[in-house]
């Protein structure tokens, strides 16, 4: 009787976890903190991932079906666009902004650079209306996926509708996103004590902690807030960055403060990719920082670090490259959905 | 093994004891009594259900866009004439109301649950229907024109807050409250057009407004908006484009805010 009342025990907790979430799709990593984002508004499930990561590869989403989410986004950078100071949309328009790595979305509190966004499922909206990117719009592509062959019964399968809806396209491809986690690095492993440092490692480690951690917390590698870093401005686009977004002139100049993991992949650096290596990023912030109104208080005294520490840092931060990530195949493009039109 | 008592409630043994313990004489009788009951809860609840539906009310709560008293068509763009003697036309209202309240004395005697209403006048959306209980009375009602702060913030929703609707900004987030587009000479613009997207829910450019309107218990609710006065302390010439959160919005917000009245019969 005992057995069967454990069993029983076991059972309602099974269910109850794959409520919140499904922990093969979703986990928080150890000594992590709680996610962001609302997961009982739109619990995991296997064909809503599967749909999402369909929406995520497909230019469809485009209003000439040219452009898709992975154009500027490509897994083996951590969903950056390699080589690209800003990217490039529909007719080869050119944007105004870097674009960003997604990783570990399920933690982060705002989106973009100007954290104009402020919720995964409304993200996507901006890259599909913009002009110069997908110059489509949410109601179209509603339409555009209703009349396809395909996704009618890959909505039914994922929400037991095949009526397609704006608010089920964007869950799908919010469900499909908070499956990118990196937390796999070699940093992940030592902290996990699976591995250790050599030693210009462990000293790059140190430095990081005295001169960079301020704004780039571990483990996320950012405090999520939005900085002036001492960047000129650039004159060709004159950026003024967050306070487009509140009009607040103490936010002039102020960008969202971004992770540093899979940074060996991720490269051009900031928000316009002005910096093409992590060498330049690191004489930026000894020898380039820009004085302005707004500069953030962490970058008042200058950063003194001489040219042993920086390699050190560039191997410490070459630790934070997680492989199980970049090559993960579940987040590949769903070549048998996609490939079968 | 050790098994479950559940199981044990099963087990053929116990059955067969149940079994035995009625005759056929009793089983038909038990049917009888069966029939009986289930006719008489049919009965309770045909009764419940028609009480229930007595219960609550239908009030429709209409708007009326209208010009100096007349009704403004959107499907057939017409003309108006300003104050200012200039001709003015309007082809685009859309706005959401929301947090539908009723009050009595100034206190709240009804709210609606899940509150949220996109009225559109060029898919002649303009009527909604709230269903208050019966046996309350109130003097006034009370609503949101716009979308909250903490539901702007929630993340996708569907209904009538679809981003589908047209009503949601992409370039930088949050619902637009009220859309209202049109042409007017006044307006140097492209096509002599002037757009308002109004919208913000953050502090300070937050142009949600609350509107406040007597009416009586039970009956319809006849809202009037009167774009004519709308546009007698809007200057077209230099305010003819707002698309953003901004001062501007808020304070063009309050002004649409005011033009919301109880229609005169």
């Amino acid at each position: 009787m005992k057995k069967s009342f454990f069993l029983l025990i076991g059972i309602c907790f099974t269910i109850s976890g794959f409520t919140i979430f499904n922990e093969k799709l979703f986990y928080v990593p150890k000594d992590w903190p709680k996610p962001a984002y609302d997961f009982s508004k739109n619990p995991l499930a296997h064909d809503k991932v599967e749909l999402g990561r369909a929406l995520f590869y497909d230019p469809i989403l485009s209003k000439d079906n040219t452009i898709s989410c992975n154009s500027c986004h490509s897994q083996f950078t951590a969903f950056a666009h390699i080589d690209h100071a800003l990217s490039h949309g529909i007719n080869n328009l050119i944007g105004t902004r870097n674009a960003p790595a997604l990783m570990n979305l399920a933690w982060q509190k705002s989106f973009m650079w100007d954290g104009a966004i402020n919720h995964l499922d409304m993200q996507p909206l901006a890259p599909i209306a913009n002009e110069k990117e997908m110059a489509s719009n949410i109601d179209s592509v509603v339409r555009k996926l209703q009349r396809s062959k395909l996704y009618p019964t890959l909505f039914l399968k994922a929400f037991g509708d095949s009526i397609i809806t704006g608010e089920h396209t964007l869950k799908a491809i919010s469900q499909f996103m908070l499956t990118l986690i990196s937390s796999n690095s070699k940093y992940d492993s030592v902290m996990r004590k699976e591995a250790t440092f050599t030693q210009q490692e462990k000293n790059g480690y140190k430095l990081f902690k005295t001169n960079c951690s301020g704004c780039h917390q571990e483990p996320l590698f950012t405090n999520q807030q939005f900085e002036n870093n001492g960047l000129y401005v650039d004159a060709t686009l004159n950026d003024i960055g967050r306070m487009k977004i509140t009009l607040a002139p103490n936010d002039s100049l102020k960008f969202k403060v971004p992770s540093l993991r899979n940074i060996e992949f991720s490269y051009p650096y900031m928000h316009d990719g002005r910096f093409k290596k992590l060498s330049d990023v690191l004489n930026h912030y000894t020898s380039g920082i820009h004085q302005s109104k707004t500069l953030s208080q962490k970058l008042e005294a200058p950063i003194l670090l001489s040219s042993n520490d920086k390699v050190d840092i560039i191997a410490f931060l070459l630790t934070l490259t997680d492989r199980n990530f970049l090559f993960n195949t579940d987040y590949s493009f769903p070549k048998e959905l996609l490939l079968k039109q | 093994m050790v098994k479950s008592p559940w199981l044990d409630f099963f087990s053929p043994h116990i059955i067969k004891i149940v079994f035995a313990k009625i005759n056929q004489r009793k089983m038909t009788k038990l049917l009888k009594m069966k029939i009986r009951i289930v006719v008489f809860l049919l009965f309770l609840n045909s009764i419940y259900s028609n009480t229930h539906a007595q219960k609550s009310n239908d009030i429709s709560v209409s708007f009326y866009p209208t010009f100096n008293n007349s009704v403004i068509n959107f499907n057939q763009p017409a003309f108006y004439k300003t104050g200012i003697n200039d001709s003015i036309q309007f082809d685009l209202l859309r706005f959401y109301i929301s947090g539908i309240q009723l009050l009595n004395d100034s206190k709240v005697v009804w709210k609606e649950e899940n509150s949220f209403h996109l009225i559109d006048a060029n898919e002649n959306l303009l009527s909604i229907l709230i269903h208050p209980p019966l046996n309350i009375s109130y003097t006034e009602i009370k609503f949101k024109l716009g979308i909250d702060s903490i539901t702007n913030v929630s993340g996708v929703m569907g209904g009538d807050l679809d981003p589908t609707k047209g009503m949601y900004w992409t370039w930088q987030n949050g619902y637009i409250n009220f859309k209202l587009e049109g042409k007017c000479n006044l307006c140097t613009t492209r096509n002599n057009e002037f757009q308002f997207h109004i919208g913000g829910y953050q502090f300070p450019y937050n142009s949600i407004q609350t509107i406040s309107l007597m009416v009586e218990s039970k009956k319809n609710i006849d809202i009037d908006i009167d774009l004519a006065k709308l546009f007698e302390s809007i200057d077209l010439v230099n305010t003819n484009n707002i698309v953003s959160p901004s001062k501007e919005a808020v304070l063009f917000s309050n002004k649409i805010a005011s033009v919301f009245s109880i229609q005169k019969k």
